[in-house]
């Protein structure tokens, strides 16, 4: 399925209202929501958009969720998923939660090395921006 | 002296004028060259064309009889060309007289248009259904995008856990099938 007969599925539709939903939500279980169903579909576009509304929460349990986990945001072997998380971190008016999750993620010892140069290059890529 | 005769002298004049022109050649006075059985004007009063007897173009020496035939049918072909220039301003008379009505009849129509604008409104009422169609497309594209926020802003409320999982999931597993079907 195209992405075009995807944003024209009304499943697909509700999908998306449903991330939207989650994304404004206040709860914090609607993270734990987000990546439990979210970041494990196997749907391209599904996972492109829990990452882009993790993201768009802007709350340190929620970048954590794409930045540390490997396959997921910015880890995810969908260049368009990552890349689309990326762009997502990149145009965050109020980066400093973002680059703390990062720092942590870089210095600690629990990640994997593919996991901290993702994220030391996303950093790098924040800094500039 | 016989029709014949009178023909073969008339036609000698007309194609053999260069005897009676070799006399004022000299001149550049125009009226030299005409037929003028005695010269009125033997001074040459114009600026002299000795001087430039070179460069002098004559229209009449050493022409041979087929080559003045063949100017006389250029110039009755002059005479022609005014009989169809004639006809072209006969043509040109009526492609304005058609121009002119069509404007007169533009312009009317033109006038009659302004008149119901200005003078007759119920003559906009097709416009104005058609603005009244427009504000309906954008009050519906308004509606479907407010029912989503409504929708979104209605789900925001609920628990993620107890309310929207469950819902996630079914939502989910419809758009999975769907793709199946289409694969």
């Amino acid at each position: 399925m195209n992405s075009n007969m995807m944003k024209n599925n009304k499943n697909f539709n509700k999908v998306s209202n449903i991330i939207e939903s989650l994304t404004i939500n206040p709860s914090p279980d609607s993270v734990a929501v987000l990546e439990e169903i979210g970041t494990n579909s196997t749907i391209d576009e599904v996972r492109e958009l829990t990452s882009r509304a993790l993201v768009r929460r802007n709350e340190f349990e929620s970048l954590s969720v794409v930045i540390e986990n490997r396959g997921k945001g910015i880890n995810d072997m969908s260049t368009v998923v990552a890349m689309s998380t990326i762009n997502e971190l990149l145009s965050l008016e109020n980066k400093e939660e973002a680059m703390r999750v990062l720092e942590n993620t870089i210095s600690s010892e629990h990640f994997d090395d593919e996991v901290k140069e993702n994220a030391r290059s996303v950093k790098a890529l924040m800094a500039l921006s | 002296m016989s029709t014949i005769e009178r023909l073969n002298q008339f036609s000698h004049r007309i194609f053999n004028t260069s005897q009676n022109e070799q006399s004022t050649s000299r001149t550049s006075n125009p009226f030299a060259a005409s037929n003028f059985q005695k010269n009125i004007l033997t001074e040459d009063v114009f600026e002299s064309s000795k001087a430039k007897q070179n460069d002098k173009v004559s229209f009449t020496g050493n022409l041979t009889a087929s080559s003045k035939r063949i100017y006389s049918t250029f110039v009755g072909s002059i005479n022609d060309m005014g009989s169809k220039f004639y006809e072209g301003i006969e043509s040109i008379k009526a492609i304005y007289g058609r121009v002119k009505d069509s404007v007169i009849n533009t312009w009317n129509k033109i006038q009659e248009i302004g008149n119901k604008e200005v003078n007759v409104n119920i003559n906009l009422d097709g416009a104005r259904e058609l603005l009244t169609k427009e504000y309906h497309i954008k009050d519906i594209a308004s509606a479907i995008v407010g029912g989503k926020n409504r929708e979104i802003t209605r789900m925001s409320k609920m628990d993620p856990h107890s309310e929207v999982k469950p819902m996630f999931q079914q939502a989910l597993e419809a758009l999975e099938a769907d793709m199946v079907m289409v694969a």
